[in-house]
């Protein structure tokens, strides 16, 4: 097939798409309203979920960080809560980035560029997050166990073995999941390449 | 009331440059649909700031181009469309087989170019003139004609 040919080709496909009109007024006035776009509350309200029930854990261990000690127990406790409050400002805010693109001030160069620095922000903060949520599994057991039964799980329990025998895993695990950002990564700089052209 | 229906005029004489767009963005019917739907709102939400500097098909095709491209980030989600029976796009009916068969391979060797050359090839065919493709895009035209010559060959390549 030679382009003029495909030229032609998609003239006369237009030329019937033009033909038919089958859209309708209702059709297009339910396009133009909200009620069928509840896409945008799939995505908050699991995130909105998620930042309640981290800021209620932010809080009850900022109430209760006096009785963490000794001192390690604490920084487990400061840690965790610095993390917990940091995850989901985090997310919602890469969301928010990688679907703020101007649709109606843009040109197709600009909104590509946004989407592909979006993109690129977006598994950084997902890349930052995995680890930030590893590190908040191993600070916040000890803390829980302490407010929630009392006991300081570094001397009732073998916590060390049990960080020891989880790290190559996590090493593993977190090989696994960056892996398949990989392709997201490589198709968002290949588009900045590109444009740079 | 009469903004409404000037939007309802507008969206029915230019329904084929959104499905155009739609069809060269989308690998399922789904979401097909769903861009669809996006780009109508979009083009809703935008309308009453549209101010005749440029032609009508200019600033749908951008507004629609633009849509496509925050489209790319949204997850494939099932349940926020229309009912399928109501579902009544332009779908082109050329009454020839070899024909429609022809528009399929188009379409799918289309698809497999890159997000920046979807666009440009999509105007070129659609008959925009080099400025025009250049205003919607925000490339220089002396950009448009050397990537288009790039496309050209990918295309011809791709296809034969």
């Amino acid at each position: 097939m030679e382009l003029e040919e495909m030229k032609t080709i998609w003239g006369e496909m237009s030329a019937a798409i033009e033909k038919q009109k089958m859209l309708t007024d209702a059709l297009i006035i339910r396009m133009t309203q909200a009620d069928y776009r509840n896409k945008i509350n799939k995505i908050l309200i699991p995130e909105a979920v998620g930042s309640a029930v981290c800021f209620a854990a932010f809080l009850f261990i900022l109430i209760n960080l006096q009785k963490l000690d000794p001192w390690y127990l604490m920084v487990c406790g400061i840690m965790s809560s610095l993390i917990i409050i940091l995850l989901p400002v985090l997310s919602v805010k890469a969301i928010y980035k990688m679907h703020s693109i101007n649709i109606g001030g843009n040109n197709y160069k600009q909104s590509l560029l946004e989407y592909s620095k979006g993109k690129l922000q977006f598994v950084f903060v997902q890349k930052l997050t995995f680890y930030l949520g590893s590190l908040l599994i191993l600070t916040l057991v000890p803390v829980m166990g302490k407010l929630i039964a009392n006991a300081d799980m570094f001397k009732v329990t073998r916590l060390w073995y049990c960080y020891v025998i989880m790290f190559p895993f996590f090493y593993w695990f977190a090989t696994w999941v960056f892996k398949q950002y990989r392709k997201i990564i490589q198709g968002a700089e290949n588009i900045l390449k590109e444009l740079e052209i | 009331m009469q903004h409404k229906e000037e939007f309802i005029k507008i969206i029915k004489e230019n329904a084929g440059l959104i499905y155009k767009v739609t069809k060269v963005y989308t690998n399922s019917m789904e979401d097909e649909q769903d861009l669809y739907q996006e780009i109508v709102y979009q083009l809703w939400k935008s309308f009453s700031s549209f101010r005749n500097e440029s032609k009508i098909s200019t600033w749908m095709y951008r507004i629609a181009l633009n849509t496509a491209i925050a489209h790319l980030n949204k997850e494939k989600k099932k349940g926020s469309h229309l009912p399928i029976d109501e579902w009544l796009m332009n779908k082109p009916d050329l009454n020839d087989t070899l024909k429609e068969e022809q528009v399929e391979i188009l379409y799918s060797q289309i698809k497999k170019l890159d997000t920046i050359e979807k666009g440009i090839i999509l105007l070129y065919l659609d008959g925009r003139s080099y400025d025009e493709i250049a205003g919607i895009t925000g490339f220089s035209n002396t950009n448009i004609g050397t990537r288009l010559g790039r496309i050209k060959q990918k295309l011809i390549t791709q296809i034969n």
